[in-house]
């Protein structure tokens, strides 16, 4: 499903090289729920940006379906993003002034589905994140954990094989993020591939199957 | 001759062609890379650097087509609004032809605006391949621009500082004007064989581009935009121009004609170039079909319309032709 191999990325500022991420090898299988664990700066939200094909490797290979993504010319690498990964940030990344039902019909907008099976993927997303009875409501008016549940809900509307989460629950209180983790659960056994980055150790001992790896100073400790 | 040099519209020219230049020879550096290096099955480090870099090629090189474009119309305006300067110069006709350099220049950036699409349309099939599988033919495509262009600013150059406005010029009507009855046309053509060839040629070319004989439309359109400067020059201008001795291809391009030869000139060049480049560079890419036959057969046909309409009005008006 998800192959990373020996994949490093480097930044550079002038002539300075610094390697955020250093030798990365990973298989995710299908349906497998890998936690991605490790402190602030340790290069998770760089591995999931190249995973998602959002951002570039320095070296190395990331194949999706056997497909390079970070090689990809742009309109194939957004294909796939908009057909197989759906994600989910830290900040929401919702549009504040559209409604809960408009944000979630964004990403289906390029597909060009007929009107109707859109609004009934909408309608059935929503239903599973449960925020269908918020729908009309403008994203700002919602509190934390109802943003999260309508990321959850935009995340979710293509149909996406692979979920991709960046500290889904750093801006929660516990109560939203346990039942955030009940939504992941939902998703694993509706058969999803998905990846979570977090340092939260609310995600150390789920009562689902799920693996989990340590990430230090840009490697995989494994 | 430095009053020409020194003039604005000049400046303005020579400046932007030398600053375009610095940035083309960044992008031919990596060009030449890109042919040397370039392995798309490879994840090396390095090549992940020249596929960034070559993302910096296309951006340049898309850049330079858009400001060659607009230099290009410039360029022409420039000319023609040099004809106050030199003596004996009343439009284009007589700037261009005031040194040896001035036509050979005035080809060269149609050709270089030519080239420029088809690298256009090669990228655009490139990048929907998976693999970037037109990258080296692109990248060598982009070396022969870059090399026409030095050619170029070289005759810009040659050009420009060789104008001697004290020298009196001859302008259109003795330029295109009959030479003791030689016939200007080529192929010994009279006029109206050229006028059924060009309306032949015209159905001809729109008929090939939908059907895919990609070969027979490509020749048709170039014999189509041949003959189609002739019939233009020495017979839809006159109509143009309301009188039956004046022939020149520059003197529609002036306010007094509402700058009507900007437009016809324009659809001419642009749909042959668009239609060629298409047509050539999907025969590269063994491509079956080609992409925007529509746009090509707007812009003829806008051509071939406005044209005529000239002849068409000026019959219904006076009842008699030229
Ligand atoms: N665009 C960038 N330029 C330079 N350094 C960056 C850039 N993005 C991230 N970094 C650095 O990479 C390291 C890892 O960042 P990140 O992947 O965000 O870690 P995490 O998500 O685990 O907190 C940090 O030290 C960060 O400063
Ligand atoms: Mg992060």
């Amino acid at each position: 499903m998800i192959r990373v191999e020996n994949l490093s990325k480097s930044f550079y500022h002038q002539q300075d090289e610094s390697k955020i991420l250093i030798d990365i090898n990973l298989h995710i299988k299908r349906g497998e729920c890998i936690i991605l664990k490790g402190i602030s700066g340790s290069g998770k939200t760089t591995l999931l940006s190249i995973i998602a094909g959002l951002d570039r490797p320095s070296k190395g290979k990331v194949l999706i379906d056997d497909e390079p993504i970070s090689k990809l010319p742009d309109i194939f690498a957004s294909k796939i993003r908009a057909k197989k990964i759906g994600m989910i940030f830290q900040h929401f990344n919702l549009f504040e002034n559209l409604s809960v039902y408009e944000n979630v019909t964004v990403p289906l907008i390029p597909s060009g589905l007929p009107l109707d099976d859109i609004y009934r993927a909408v309608d059935k997303s929503l239903k599973v994140a449960n925020i269908y009875h918020k729908r009309s409501l403008v994203a700002s008016r919602l509190s934390g954990g109802e943003k999260q549940r309508c990321a959850i809900a935009r995340a979710l509307v293509a149909d996406p094989d692979i979920i991709v989460c960046d500290e889904p629950t750093a801006n929660l209180d516990s109560q939203n993020s346990i039942l955030f983790i009940e939504t992941i659960k939902e998703l694993h056994l509706m058969g999803k591939t998905i990846v979570i980055a977090t340092h939260d150790p609310l995600f150390e001992n789920l009562n689902f199957k799920s693996r989990i790896v340590p990430m230090f100073d840009g490697k995989i400790d494994e | 001759m430095n009053e020409i040099l020194f003039s604005n519209q000049v400046i303005i020219y020579l400046l932007s062609e030398s600053l375009l230049f610095v940035l083309l020879f960044i992008a031919f550096v990596v060009s030449i890379k890109i042919v040397i290096k370039w392995d798309f099955d490879s994840f090396s480090q390095k090549q992940f650097r020249l596929e960034k870099e070559a993302y910096l090629v296309s951006t340049i090189t898309i850049f330079l087509f858009i400001i060659k474009f607009i230099l290009l119309i410039y360029f022409v305006f420039t000319i023609d609004s040099l004809s106050i300067l030199i003596a004996g110069a009343m439009c284009g006709a007589g700037v261009v032809t005031a040194n040896e350099y001035g036509t050979y220049l005035l080809l060269f950036k149609l050709i270089i605006i030519a080239t420029l699409i088809l690298w256009f349309y090669l990228n655009s099939y490139d990048t929907h391949t998976k693999n970037y599988l037109h990258m080296k033919k692109k990248s060598l495509l982009f070396i022969a621009i870059f090399i026409s262009i030095i050619f170029e600013l070289f005759l810009d150059f040659q050009y420009f500082t060789n104008i001697d406005t004290h020298q009196p010029v001859s302008c259109c009507s003795t330029l295109f004007g009959q030479l003791e009855g030689a016939n200007p046309l080529p192929f010994g053509l009279t006029i109206p064989l050229l006028l059924t060839l060009f309306y032949l040629l015209y159905f001809l070319t729109i008929l090939t581009l939908k059907t895919n004989y990609r070969v027979l439309y490509i020749v048709s359109n170039l014999l189509f935009l041949y003959l189609a400067y002739y019939a233009v020059v020495y017979f839809f201008g006159t109509y143009i121009y309301q009188l039956p001795t004046h022939k020149c291809p520059f003197c529609m391009l002036q306010s007094d004609y509402f700058y009507i030869g900007y437009i016809i000139w324009g659809s001419l060049f642009l749909g042959t170039f668009i239609g060629i480049s298409d047509a050539l560079s999907s025969i590269w890419t063994t491509r079956k079909y080609i992409k925007n036959s529509r746009l090509v057969i707007s812009m003829l046909t806008l051509f071939v319309v406005l044209s005529s309409i000239y002849v068409i009005i000026y019959y219904f008006r006076n009842g008699v032709w030229l």
